[in-house]
């Protein structure tokens, strides 16, 4: 295998001692000044993922002697439990029958994920910031999200979209999005996790001295959720190696879907 | 009391279903069954580098003397060159050996995990079981 930068091998570090979404409990890498843009504010710019062996590589992925079957995938930090969205009670079976029809998964189906869940894809994703717009590409499914940051307001007449519509704007050092505009396809994160039109979603970006990016989303939607859910992940800088995202075609060869059989929740 | 049960079902069920695993593009465990580990070992017929996982396939000679062709799925190919298996590493006529995770169709197909290279280098070319 290739050699391992120091860099590289500081991030495999870190994903193994476990975060649980505290910046501030980062051991490594040290602390440095965030770096800004002309206008001051914090400069989210760069090549950034929250988990995968894309980010990591094996090591954090099987410690050795792990037995292959139950090691889980690379984690680019710890990531803590994490509850699932609060659904009203006469609901749950319809979470059940999405859960038991992963044909029609958003993924599998190899649609736009949505937002918040596709923030957590184990691929890569770049921030674009410049002064009026903030530009997120996704290598996952091409996606993207223009951001404007000219204090504009949502449109009043959207038309549904997958990854809805972001205004964003500064709250001290912390980039706040706000998202509606959403269809209903998507899932907001894990199987069957499905919300209605009415979702909104906020998200707070924060760089950290540690240069990773500090996530937190909340997500309403009276028609479908008891209250607000929310989830806490944390973005690593890519390590140089990986200077730009590439194409993900998920169409191409997407031969997978005549050969599932099994609801993952009979396992 | 069964609310509160089926509640506490899907709040572990959302925990699991949450750990989406690194082939994100579709559950692993909808496809392939993690406790039944496989090694299959044979000659590269056909290497298909694409999205959303890569391909390949191997010509496996089974106990009774058959041919079988047996395919298996990896990550996709920039994870694959990210984590330094580069296409070039696989040439069809190779003879390899791979681990992975049987297909639940009962198909002639499993989920990769290392490619074993008759020179000693291994490669995971697709993730632990999920």
């Amino acid at each position: 295998m290739k050699e391992l930068s120091f860099r590289f091998i500081a991030i495999v570090i870190a994903g193994a001692i476990g975060l649980y979404g505290n910046p501030a409990a980062a051991q490594t890498p040290a602390a440095k000044p965030i770096p800004r843009t002309a206008d001051g504010k914090p400069d989210l710019s760069g090549i950034w993922q929250a988990l995968g062996v894309s980010l990591t590589g094996e090591a954090a992925a099987r410690p050795a002697g792990a037995n292959p079957a139950s090691a889980g995938p690379a984690r680019g930090r710890g990531r803590g439990p994490r509850e699932a969205p609060p659904y009203k009670a006469d609901l749950l079976a319809r979470v059940k029958a999405l859960v038991a029809d992963p044909v029609h998964s958003p993924s599998a189906q190899c649609m736009l994920l949505g937002v918040p869940a596709i923030t957590m894809n184990p691929m890569p994703l770049q921030i674009v910031q410049t002064p009026k717009n903030t530009v997120i590409l996704y290598e996952v499914m091409r996606a993207y999200r223009i951001i404007p940051t000219d204090g504009r307001d949502h449109p009043a007449d959207l038309d549904p979209t997958y990854m809805g519509d972001s205004v964003g704007h500064w709250e001290g050092d912390t980039f706040v999005v706000d998202v509606t505009g959403f269809n209903d396809k998507t899932w907001l994160d894990g199987a069957g996790h499905f919300h209605s039109e009415g979702l909104h979603v906020v998200e707070r970006y924060t760089l950290t001295p540690q240069d990773t990016i500090h996530y937190e989303a909340t997500a309403t939607d009276p028609q479908v959720l008891t209250k607000p859910w929310k989830v806490v992940d944390t973005q690593l800088r890519h390590p140089p190696r990986a200077d730009r995202i590439m194409e993900y075609e998920c169409a191409q060869n997407n031969i997978d879907l005549p050969h599932i059989v099994t609801p993952v929740a009979s396992r | 009391m069964k609310a509160r049960f089926a509640v506490s079902f899907w709040v572990l069920s959302g925990l699991l279903a949450s750990g989406m695993p690194a082939l994100a593009h579709h559950s692993f465990a909808a496809e392939y069954d993690s406790s039944k580990p496989v090694t299959h070992a044979g000659v590269v017929t056909r290497i298909d580098w694409m999205n959303p996982h890569v391909y390949i396939y191997i010509d496996e000679k089974s106990p009774d003397g058959k041919i079988v062709n047996w395919g298996f799925e990896g990550y996709p190919p920039n994870t694959l060159r990210r984590v330094g298996l580069s296409k070039s590493m696989l040439k069809i006529g190779d003879s390899i050996s791979v681990t992975g995770w049987v297909a639940k169709d009962g198909t002639s197909r499993f989920a990769g995990r290392e490619i074993s290279w008759p020179d000693g280098r291994k490669f995971f070319v697709g993730p632990p079981a999920k």
